[in-house]
This record gives structure tokens, C-alpha cells and sequence, in this order.
């Protein structure tokens, strides 16, 4: 049994997943490439004696250092040595795509070329001479359709062969520069040769190539190498690259860019003809109105309020099942388990905790799955492009736009939606400010604090909310832009790949696949989370109260059993009455009850009191909580909105306390499921900032808003 | 693979407009002119030479061997190297074109049309060559050459400098380190450090001074002069010299063929087509344009701009790519149709 890897590379929308897909159908393995947030793909396949590792490389255009994909793509071939390289190449857009099939050449592994989407090429008048290109490559050449599984057989069995001839498996002609450059190459060649013989652990020919392209990662990498003649070879590097701009008054990079260039050149003029029969182009006639000046937005906009209704109006069907569900199992455990502390840490931790997580997933099912079609589609190039204009003024890329959206409903999905900016910047930013947007959490909140306290002006206030959050997210993101993630901007050229139909199996596939690790990712830490909240709610158990509830009871019982014979409602109406000052009187002496109460100085300024504090608290695990706290905490009992406005209204709260209270739940630190996603799409210390930064925001805010309407007379 | 040196941009409207003739008639008087010279002179091989002064002659540059070779190969008619450049000596003998060189560059031909005379401006940065003729200047030299008693048979005249587009593009306040050898500047900052600072002033160099850079040498170190004294300066001081160029002082010339109209991308009109000549900006950007396809020489049709004006949709290579508009500013077209 031999066991041989090979790497698929290519441009994106070259058609590489889908001959992923083909080649390894069920048995692959999503995950991410270490320390990056680009999704690694591995399957696994048997051919004859063979068992294959297939890895799908991140689909890029070029192998500079400039972005994760690329160095995830460029680390692997460098360090993990496949023992194939499989080129996937568009070709339609031969002499693009061979840009980067040149500098995956240029790392010295075997290559098999596959041309994939031949078909597509064949009708846009389009013949390539593969002989003549597997001759001038010095490579094998495979035509493949990708959609009808065509050619995918042949270009495993060749990358075997590839495989099994290896070390002397066929690399591929060089690019040759021209002869000023070669001779800086083989200048810089000899010097590692002899200055750091058997050091670089990367081709020297390859080495010697990014030295004078200044790639920073190359020079890291020959910096720290613990030898003297490092420092010499970086010197002669540098001085090579002043000689050649001197020379062709030109960076290095872009003289050995034209050289690549040139050479693709060469063999695209010697092995493809393009017949002068030109057929209507469907991709174009379809961008001639989604793109168009006036359909173009319309259109745009009725796509953005499909997804937005398929996924939180279809969403909520399942998402009240598994609410339900969970409500099941909560009272299955409530009758079948004798009252403890284990009984109540299974119900308010465990089966609250997975319940708050659950909820979410068919309202991310919803949107990964729409989201994939837009991306497998090609449509998400075209929201980019028509947004664009809207969201550079922001300091954001066009593709920002659709996690902002998001936001509207849920910032989880939304913030893992931010995968599709390929910028690593313009990722964090846009996490950053997404929480800013109000999601649907926060809506009940509102409700409730603005109906009791703005009655018919309710509606204006909570747009008024909503438009805040859009104007602080505006704003911060132009703060960042311009201090923490200052820099240059990613430039937005970036291509419009053809419509295509999308295949079903890789839409769902798509979909499982990032809902599982939502799943995965989230579940432990909510979980968690949901447990600490709990017990510190709940401990300490021994709490000395005031009033002996249980006496009291006893004596209401008596009361009614003596005095009203038939009044078992209204003592039961009495007892619960008495339960709740209970438990209000309970969580007040709790573990967060006394936080609240430790932190209500740095609150007081903000008009709100330690029980609105409470409530902010519990409101980490989940902004539905805080009304349900407020419930408890007021002494109404949970889920009882009218008694609770009433009780509102009765416990000294004022409209201005109440809008304070209001914009500060629309603005800080968000949900515990948020600050979780940030860390894992991009790293703690951003959560940290995050989780900072949104308080601060929020506490500034109301602040203002308390104080400022003090001063101007409102109360 | 030699595409960077000197892609000469030749505009022979000059020829044009001083002969009454329609270019391709006089190649073609050429090319009978040759037929009869050659056969008279009973030159062997004399199909395969023919070729080449078809070619040559199609060919509106000043072409190296090289390219004449590259040329010949796209017609499918491979020729010895060795061949054409005995070829093309053998054209230059027989008055059908001019042998130039400039500068340390590879030996160029250009056509050679019997009565007219022209000189040459070659920008050292782009490798442009422009043609130029002055009366006054040819009066000039005449002139000079009688008052030494001297008669002048024939003269070659080559100005090298920077041509319009590069100044543009340059900034006017630059680090030294960018000048080349010859240029004229006044030192308007000194920057670095206060050791930096100290050590210039120490060497005698004032901001307010006038320098020439004498040479530059391989690696950045430059010699320069200020007054009567000559300073040698390593790139990394160079690098904290910001100068400003003397004398932009306009030259009062009649260019007798104003070079090619240029027009940048973010400029061009929904369905316009043009050929990408330069793509600048930070390295960042250009990389990633190139990477694109976005490189010297490609067609580039501008298929929409978005519904806000930006970004620009563009079909090139057979694909279509979006850029925002400033990103399309940095990208210079020519033939602009």
C-alpha cells in the first residue's frame, strides 16, 4: 500500500471543489489550516494500491505573502512536500490561471495540470493544443469537465504515475527571466549555496527568486537562520534588487512579474487559437440587469430581504420546535428528578444553557445555506461590486455588507459570515462593528422598556435605537480604520466570475459543514458560560432572608383554610405572591445579586440601579435573558410582560432611565455566543477589545444621554 | 525574455506629414527598390532576405535583431539569428535602414527613408524614443561646423533625460535617493534623526543648497557636488535627503510628433477599449494587478461602472474584473478607442 498526498491548487472559481468533491465524495475532513482562519479541506481516496490524502488548497491567484490563503497554500507545498501538485486550471482563463500555476512550478514539486471547465472553453471558441502545452510546460496535461466528473479518473491516475516517478517526477520548464535577472539568480543561488549550504530547507532556485521579490516571509526565514552567512546573503539580496531597479527603473517584483507574464505569453500564443466565432454570453446578458443602474440596487435589496425572510421568518418555525423541545425536556427533568441543587443545575444550567445554543442553528442552516448560494452562484462578487461605493466610505469592503446585514438578526452568523472578505483587515473590522448592530435579541428588551415607558412614541424610540447602532458602527469603524487597523486597504480588484448553477450537494455540504462548527466551536462555551451565570445566580444557598417565607406561607394557608373555605385560587395566587419576594429576595443575596450590587456605583451615573445591573449581567449569556432577570428581580416572576411594565413603572424607573438602560443594551459587550465568535474568527486579544471597547462605548452613551437629560430638564 | 529594456513607443506621423507619399506606398517602392538592388548585385538567399525587410519594414519601432526574430517566428518563418543580423548589416549598406545604439542598449535598427533626417530624445526611465527635428538646431550645427572650417557629412544627435509622462509622475519633492546621474537639485529637508542631521550639516550640506548628482553606483551610493565639492553618499543617507528638482524650467520646443494620447483607465467611458502602457501605485496594489492580468500591453474594455459610479466593471483576457476607481486611476491607456 503506497500512501501518497496531493494537493489541489488553483484560482477560486476555477472549479476546484467541485473536482474535490468528485474525487472524494463523503469522506473529507473540514477544518482550518493551523492558526488561520482559512477553511483546510482533506479527503481520502483509494485507487488500486494507492491510498490518497487529497487536500484542497485555499483558491488563490498568486502565491505572494499578502494574504492567508496564500501563505496557507505556499506553507503547505513548501513544508508538507504533497508528493503531487495538481494545478486546476480555468481554461477559459488560461494565461491568468498559468500565473499561478508558474510560481507553484517554481516550488519544485511534480505538477500535473488539469484543465478544468473544457468544455466551457471549447464553446467560447477556444482550442487549446494540450500536447503542445504538456510539451512546452513539460508537464502532463489533462482536459477535465469538473460538473460532469469528466477527466477527474485520468488526472489521478497521472498524478500517481507522477507520484510513483517521484523524486523524478516531471517539475515543469521554469520560467526563465531575462538574462540580467538570471544572472542576479544564479548570483544569489551560488551565495546560499556556499554561504548556507544545506540550510534553506525551500528550492534554492526558489529562495534566491522571492530574496529579490523582497518577500518578507523568505527573508524571516533566512534571517533566523542561525548562521553567519545570513546577513551576507540578505546584504547581496538587497544589492541585487537595487542593481535590477537601477537597471529596468522598476520594483524587482514587477520586472519578474512582466518575466512570468512574458513567458505565459509565449506559450499561450504557441498552444491556443481562438476561433473568431463569438456566442452570446449568458453570464453578461444576467449581469446586464443585476448589475444594471437602475434593476441593479432594486434587485440587490430583494435578494437581501429574501435571505433575511427565509432566514429569521422560515427560521422561526424550527427555531419554536426546538424551543418547545427544550421545554419538553425541561419538564420531563422537572417531574421526573426530586428537587436538589443537581435538578436545578441540569434545568437552569445544562438544559438552558444547550437550549440557548441549539436555537440558533436553524437560523444558521438558513443563512449559510443562502450565502452559499450566493458565493456558488457568483452573485456575491456582484454584491460586492454594487455595494462597494457605499461601504469604502466607511473604511469596509463591498463584501461587507452582507455580515452587516446579518447583524440585523444575529450577529453569530453574521460575524461567521465575514469569511467571504478575503482580507484579513477588513475581517476583523467588520467583526468589530457588527455586534453594533441591534440584533433581534435585543428587540424583546425594547419592547418592553420602551412600551411601558414611551407608550405611543415606542416605535420611533426603538428606530431611533436601531439608527444609533448604524451610526456608532459607522463611526467606530472609521476609528479603526484609522488608528488600530490603519494601514493600507485591501484593493478591490477582484474578479466576476461567470454565473454558474450551483450543484445541491456542495450548497448543502456547505451548509452542514460551517453549521457543525458553529455547532462545535460555540456548544462547549456557551455551555459553560451558561453554568457560571447559573451558579452564580444560584449560590449561596444558605441565604439568611429577612422573612421566613416558609412560615409565612404556612400562615396564608392557614388563613385561607380557616376563613375562605373555596378560595384555592386566590391562596395559590397568595402563595406564588410570597414565593416570588422569595426569590427575588434570593437572587438578590446571590452571588450576582451582590455584584450587582458592588458595581452599582459605576452604573448609578447612568440612572440605572442594581437590578437593571443584574439583568445586564445575566444578559451576557443571552439579551433575551435580561427581561426574563428584570422579571425575576422585580418581583414578578418570569415571562408576565404586563405585570412587569407595572412593576417597572412602580419601581422608580423614568422614561430617561429607561432610554439610558435602553442604549446601553443596544450597545454593550455582546452575547457570550458574539464574544466567542470573535475569538474564534479572529483571536482573544480582539474579543478582549471587543468585549472592552463595546462597554466602554455603551457606558459613554448612556452616560450622555443620563446626564444630558438631567440637564435639559427631563426626568 | 527581454520585454522591460526600451519598449520603444515609435510615432512615424512625421514621416508622414513631410512625405507626399502614403507610408505603405513608399515601403512598397522599397521593397521594389531593394529587389532591383539586390539582383543586380547578385546577393544569394535573396527570398529569405526579402522576408526580412518585409517584416522589418512592417514593423514601425526601432526593432533590435531580436525582435525582428520574434517577428519572422510569429509568421512562422524561423530564420538563423546569425542570418538576420547579417541581413539587416546588408540593409544598412544598402541605405534601406539605420543602424542606432543608445546608450549601452542593444543595437536597434529603424527604417531609413532616403531625404529625411531626424534625431532622437530617449527617456531613460521608460525607454520611450521620441523623434525630433529642429530647424533651427540643424542650422545651428551647420553653422558651427562651417565656422571651424569644418564640412559635416553626417551627424547623430541623442538626448537623454526623462520624458513628460515620467516627470509627471514623479513627485516634486523626492528623496535623493531616487535621482539619477546628471539631475539638479535644491536640498529642501534634511530627515533622520539628529544624527542624521548633524552629520550632513557637519559634511557642509545645507537645506537651501544646490546640488548636482555626479554619478550613481551600483548598490545607491551617489557622488554629488555642491559648489566646488564632490560628496559621497550611501543610499541610506540618501534616503533622508529630500530634494527638489532646479530647473523644470519648460523648453520652448516644437515637438514635431506629440507622443502618443494617453488616457487613464478611471477615465475611460462605459464601452471604450484601450491598451494598458503603465500600471503604477503603491507595490501593494500593482501586484495585485498584475497578478489580475492587469500587465503592459493587455486590451482592457470597460464593460459598466456600478450604479454609484464606482467601482468600474472591466473585460480583459476574456474574464471580467471590477476595481474602484481610484485603483483604475493608477493605470495609464493608450489607443483609446
Amino acid at each position: 500500500m503506497k500512501h501518497y498526498t496531493i494537493a489541489l491548487a488553483g484560482n477560486p472559481n476555477s472549479g476546484k471543489t467541485t473536482i474535490f468533491n468528485n474525487l472524494t465524495g463523503a469522506h473529507q475532513k473540514v477544518g482550518n489550516w493551523p492558526g488561520v482562519t482559512v477553511e483546510k479541506k482533506e479527503g481520502f481516496l483509494k485507487k488500486g494500491d494507492c491510498s490518497l490524502k487529497i487536500v484542497d488548497l485555499p483558491g488563490t491567484y498568486s502565491l505572494t505573502p499578502f494574504s492567508l490563503e496564500e501563505i496557507a497554500a505556499r506553507d503547505f507545498i513548501l513544508y508538507e512536500q504533497p508528493d503531487v501538485v495538481v494545478c486546476i486550471i480555468d481554461a477559459a482563463n488560461l494565461e491568468r490561471s498559468l500565473y499561478l500555476a508558474m510560481q507553484i512550478m517554481e516550488l519544485d514539486r511534480p505538477v500535473v495540470f488539469a484543465l478544468n471547465m473544457a468544455d466551457l472553453a471549447k464553446s467560447k471558441g477556444i482550442k487549446i493544443d494540450e500536447h503542445k502545452l504538456s510539451q512546452l510546460l513539460g508537464l502532463p496535461v489533462i482536459f477535465t469537465v469538473g460538473n460532469r466528473n469528466q477527466g477527474t479518473d485520468l488526472v489521478v491516475e497521472t498524478a500517481i504515475e507522477e507520484a510513483d516517478a517521484s523524486p523524478a517526477g516531471k517539475k515543469g520548464r521554469k520560467v526563465k527571466y531575462n538574462r540580467e535577472i538570471e544572472k542576479c539568480i544564479a548570483g544569489l543561488m551560488e551565495a546560499i549555496d556556499t554561504h548556507l549550504p544545506g540550510l534553506v530547507r525551500c528550492p534554492v532556485r526558489w529562495t534566491a527568486i522571492k530574496l529579490l521579490e523582497n518577500d518578507s516571509k523568505v527573508k524571516d526565514l533566512v534571517g533566523k537562520l542561525d548562521a553567519q552567512g545570513a546577513g551576507e546573503v540578505l546584504d547581496l539580496a538587497q544589492g541585487y534588487r537595487t542593481y535590477i531597479e537601477d537597471l529596468f527603473q522598476e520594483d524587482p517584483e514587477i520586472v519578474l512579474t512582466d518575466g512570468r507574464y512574458g513567458f505565459i505569453a509565449g506559450i499561450v500564443k504557441k498552444a491556443v487559437s481562438v476561433s473568431a466565432r463569438k456566442r452570446a454570453d449568458i453570464s453578461r446578458n444576467i449581469d446586464f440587469v443585476l448589475t444594471n443602474r437602475f434593476l441593479g440596487f432594486p434587485v440587490f435589496l430583494f435578494f437581501i430581504w429574501l435571505m433575511f425572510q427565509m432566514t429569521f421568518s422560515m427560521g422561526a418555525y424550527p427555531m419554536e420546535w426546538i424551543e418547545k423541545g427544550v421545554g419538553l425536556v425541561y419538564t420531563l427533568f422537572d417531574h421526573v428528578m426530586p428537587p436538589s441543587l443537581f435538578k436545578s443545575l441540569v434545568l437552569d444550567g445544562i438544559v438552558t444553557g444547550i437550549g440557548s445554543v441549539v436555537i440558533f442553528l436553524p437560523n444558521i442552516l438558513i443563512l449559510f445555506f443562502c450565502i452559499a448560494l450566493f458565493e456558488d452562484t457568483g452573485y456575491m462578487a456582484r454584491a460586492a461590486f454594487l455595494m462597494d461605493r457605499v461601504m469604502h466610505s466607511v473604511g469596509l469592503h463591498g463584501k461587507s455588507f452582507i455580515p452587516m446585514l446579518m447583524g440585523f438578526g444575529c450577529s453569530v452568523p453574521a460575524i461567521m459570515a465575514t469569511r467571504a472578505l478575503e482580507n484579513r483587515k477588513d475581517r476583523i473590522l467588520t467583526t468589530l462593528i457588527t455586534p453594533f448592530m441591534s440584533c433581534s435579541a435585543r428587540l424583546p428588551v425594547y419592547i418592553i422598556l420602551a412600551g411601558t415607558f414611551f407608550g405611543n412614541q415606542a416605535g420611533s424610540v426603538i428606530f431611533g435605537l436601531y439608527l444609533t447602532g448604524i451610526v456608532i458602527a459607522v463611526l467606530s469603524g472609521r476609528l479603526f480604520r484609522s488608528t488600530l487597523l490603519k494601514g493600507e486597504e485591501a484593493p478591490f480588484v477582484m474578479e466576476l466570475p461567470s454565473y454558474r448553477v450551483p450543484m445541491l450537494k456542495s450548497l448543502v455540504f456547505h451548509m452542514w459543514e460551517r453549521s457543525k462548527m458553529f455547532l462545535k466551536k460555540m456548544g462547549g462555551v456557551i455551555f459553560v458560560g451558561s453554568i457560571i451565570i447559573w451558579a452564580l445566580s444560584s449560590f449561596p444557598r444558605d441565604v439568611a432572608f429577612s422573612r421566613d417565607y416558609s412560615s409565612d406561607i404556612e400562615k396564608v394557608k392557614n388563613q385561607y383554610t380557616m376563613n375562605i373555605p373555596h378560595g384555592d385560587e386566590e391562596l395559590e395566587a397568595a402563595i406564588a405572591d410570597i414565593e416570588k419576594q422569595k426569590e427575588q429576595e434570593r437572587v438578590a443575596k446571590s452571588y450576582i445579586g451582590r455584584i450587582g450590587r458592588f458595581m452599582e456605583p459605576a452604573i448609578a451615573p447612568l440612572g440605572i440601579d442594581w437590578r437593571s445591573g443584574v439583568a445586564l449581567l445575566t444578559g451576557l449569556v443571552a439579551k433575551e435573558v435580561v427581561v426574563s432577570t428584570m422579571g425575576v428581580l422585580y418581583g414578578v416572576g418570569e415571562n408576565k410582560s404586563e405585570a412587569l411594565k407595572d412593576a417597572l413603572r412602580n419601581s422608580g424607573m423614568t422614561p430617561l432611565t429607561a432610554l439610558s438602560m435602553m442604549v446601553f443594551v443596544l450597545l454593550y459587550v455582546p452575547c457570550l455566543a458574539t464574544v466567542m465568535t470573535i475569538w474564534k474568527e479572529t483571536s482573544g486579544n480582539w474579543a478582549m477589545f471587543n468585549l472592552f471597547y463595546t462597554t466602554a462605548v455603551a457606558w459613554t452613551a448612556s452616560f450622555l444621554v443620563y446626564q444630558g437629560g438631567m440637564v435639559l430638564g427631563f426626568s | 525574455m527581454n520585454v522591460i529594456v526600451y519598449i520603444g513607443i515609435f510615432h512615424n506621423k512625421y514621416a508622414k506629414k513631410t512625405s507626399g507619399l502614403n507610408m505603405s506606398d513608399k515601403h512598397e517602392s522599397e521593397k521594389d527598390q531593394f529587389k532591383k538592388l539586390l539582383t543586380e548585385q547578385g546577393v544569394n538567399e535573396f527570398d529569405k532576405r526579402f522576408q526580412i525587410l518585409d517584416v522589418f519594414l512592417k514593423m514601425e519601432n526601432h526593432v533590435t535583431c531580436q525582435d525582428i526574430s520574434r517577428q519572422l517566428e510569429e509568421e512562422n518563418m524561423s530564420m538563423e539569428p546569425g542570418f538576420i543580423a547579417e541581413t539587416m548589416e546588408l540593409l544598412c549598406s544598402f541605405g534601406f535602414s539605420h543602424r542606432v545604439k543608445f546608450d549601452d542598449g542593444p543595437i536597434r535598427y529603424e527604417h531609413r527613408h532616403l531625404g529625411f533626417h531626424h534625431d532622437h530624445m530617449v527617456c531613460i526611465k521608460c525607454g520611450e524614443i521620441l523623434e525630433f527635428k529642429d530647424e533651427a538646431l540643424e542650422k545651428q550645427q551647420a553653422d558651427l561646423a562651417a565656422a571651424y572650417g569644418f564640412q559635416m557629412l553626417r551627424h547623430k544627435m541623442e538626448i537623454y533625460g526623462l520624458c513628460a509622462r515620467c516627470q509627471n509622475k514623479r513627485d516634486l519633492i523626492m528623496s535623493l535617493s531616487m535621482a539619477k546621474a546628471g539631475e539638479t537639485f535644491e536640498i529642501r529637508e534634511l530627515r533622520g534623526g539628529k544624527k542624521a542631521h548633524m552629520r550632513l550639516t557637519s559634511m557642509g550640506l545645507r537645506i537651501g543648497d544646490d546640488i548636482e548628482v555626479v554619478t550613481v553606483q551600483p548598490g545607491g551610493q551617489m557622488v554629488i557636488a555642491s559648489g566646488d565639492h564632490r560628496y559621497v553618499i550611501g543610499l541610506g543617507l540618501a534616503k533622508k535627503i529630500m530634494v527638489i528638482r532646479a530647473d523644470p524650467g519648460p523648453a520652448d520646443v516644437k515637438l514635431l510628433e506629440p507622443p502618443g494620447e494617453t488616457k487613464l483607465l478611471s477615465e475611460m467611458k462605459q464601452g471604450q477599449e484601450g491598451v494598458i502602457v503603465r500600471v503604477a501605485g503603491k507595490t501593494f496594489l500593482r501586484r495585485r494587478l498584475l497578478e489580475m492580468g492587469l500587465n503592459r500591453g493587455t486590451k482592457v474594455y470597460v464593460e459598466k461602472y456600478a450604479p454609484l459610479k464606482d467601482p468600474v466593471e472591466v473585460i480583459l483576457k476574456g474574464y471580467h474584473v471590477s476595481l474602484r476607481v481610484e485603483e483604475a486611476s493608477h493605470i495609464t491607456m493608450e489607443k483609446v478607442r
